[in-house]
């Protein structure tokens, strides 16, 4: 008797955390459907797309140089989902990925010993985490990779890392190429009303105008994906944190997401906001929520 | 040692809040600012524009929307420029870190004076025009293609 009412509360709280876990993630998940929906329908034929979507582009670019026919996946890899001419250099460069000695200073990180004789193992047991972060704490709010990291190095007495770049990116490209090779999907959960309310606080500000050029993130990565600013062509949100961390030429150094933001944020013409902030992480949630489903593949190279 | 801890919390509370409330009563009151009516150095005159800046510009700064050009953040226009019109300098030199080295900039004192005035208030008009825009660039919701 016992037995079978612990067996049909069991099954209830399962139903209940099931029921409760989709509608908390419902919007997210219509935002996400309808990004894929869009940039599918924008890239599918830029040609005959071009007065809606590139109306600034030459027909000799969009025929010779803006692949069409995109599907979801290829979205992962960025503007190099589309751009040829800059596919085929990122191609090149990947012959000997710049990366590759971060990602085993990483790996040396990850196993070596803090102080106290423990080491990241204990707080992260397996490597190949990169697609579950941004995830929500109840007690902390949105925690990012970078912060995770953080927040394990205070807890054994460590002092906490640059969050954008240096070790931090290191062990995440250690974290990231782990990911990649186990075949990991980012995964991003919204499972409670604080954590539907973050990740609605982040939409908003990705979408909001802001700083002096009165530009928001879409204007650039959704309604300006694939239109070129000078020689670059701009990345578009589906898709945007799955390479991460990245070797940026312009930097000549492997940094993380945060490092890429706060550039962005200065490109927009504000004083950015702290890699630590709740404004950041909650923006990093709404952004990697939308690659739900996305391999991760980073570490990777960008300009 | 209790009273005056709780004197100490109570007083913070209230100022906190009270600030919140002015912060969000401030912007308001830049949203309906003709920005360059009230940034007009030859009508309004150095310190007046420079005192709508200063006035403005925290607030900017408490939402996180605060201006930043070429690596100078609004408030720096704002300190430099105090000393340089009380002063009554033609130019202002201001002084900035970038990439953790320190650097410097020269501008007229009346450019420079407009500058941090209309960066002020379009922060904050910015950010009352986005809470009724920013739908209409989602897909799914407000954008249309």
């Amino acid at each position: 008797m016992i037995r079978s009412i612990a067996k049909v509360s069991a099954l209830g709280l399962l139903a209940i955390s099931i029921l409760g876990a989709g509608g908390f993630n419902e919007q997210a998940e219509k935002d996400r459907k309808a990004l894929i929906e869009y940039m599918q329908k924008k890239f599918s034929d830029p040609l005959k797309n071009r007065a809606s979507q590139f109306p600034y582009s030459t027909d000799k670019e969009l025929k010779e140089n803006i692949k069409g026919g995109l599907k979801f996946e290829d979205f992962r890899l960025g503007s190099y989902a589309f751009n040829k001419s800059g596919k085929e250099q990122y191609d090149e460069i990947a012959e000997m990925p710049p990366y590759e000695d971060a990602v085993d200073e990483g790996e040396e990180l990850y196993n070596k010993k803090f102080k106290n004789g423990k080491s990241f193992k204990e707080c992260f047991p397996k490597p190949d985490i990169a697609g579950d972060y941004p995830m929500y704490d109840a007690k902390k709010g949105v925690v990012t990779l970078s912060s995770a990291i953080n927040d394990c190095l205070k807890a054994n007495g460590e002092k906490p890392w640059n969050m954008k770049k240096g070790k931090m990116a290191k062990l995440e490209a250690y974290f990231a190429y782990q990911s990649k090779e186990a075949g990991k999907k980012f995964n991003i959960k919204i499972d409670s009303k604080e954590a539907q309310e973050a990740y609605e606080r982040g939409k908003k500000e990705y979408y909001s105008q802001r700083g002096y050029l009165k530009l928001s993130c879409a204007s650039c990565h959704v309604q300006g994906a694939g239109k070129r600013v000078r020689a670059e062509y701009m990345s578009p949100l589906l898709g945007q944190v799955t390479h991460f961390p990245v070797y940026r030429l312009k930097w000549e150094d492997l940094g993380t997401l945060e490092r890429r933001m706060v550039g962005c944020n200065k490109d927009q013409g504000e004083n950015p906001h702290k890699a630590n902030s709740k404004w950041m992480k909650e923006l990093l949630y709404f952004m990697a929520y939308m690659s739900n489903g996305m391999p991760v593949d980073g570490p990777d190279i960008r300009k | 040692m209790k009273i005056v801890r709780d004197s100490i919390i109570a007083v913070s509370i209230l100022t906190m809040g009270a600030f919140g409330q002015d912060a969000n009563a401030l912007m308001q009151e830049a949203a309906k600012l003709d920005v360059k009516k009230v940034c007009d150095v030859k009508s309004n005159g150095l310190e007046k524009v420079l005192e709508v800046a200063k006035k403005y510009n925290p607030v900017a700064v408490e939402f996180g929307v605060e201006f930043k050009r070429l690596g100078i953040t609004n408030s720096v226009y704002i300190k430099g420029l105090e000393g340089a019109i009380k002063a009554k300098k033609p130019e202002v030199t201001l002084e900035y870190k970038s990439k953790g080295k320190k650097k410097s900039k020269t501008f007229k004192t009346d450019y420079a004076t407009w500058r941090a005035c209309h960066f002020a208030v379009r922060a904050l008009q910015q950010k009352v025009e986005a809470q009724k825009t920013w739908r209409l660039a989602v897909p799914g919701d407000g954008f249309k293609y």
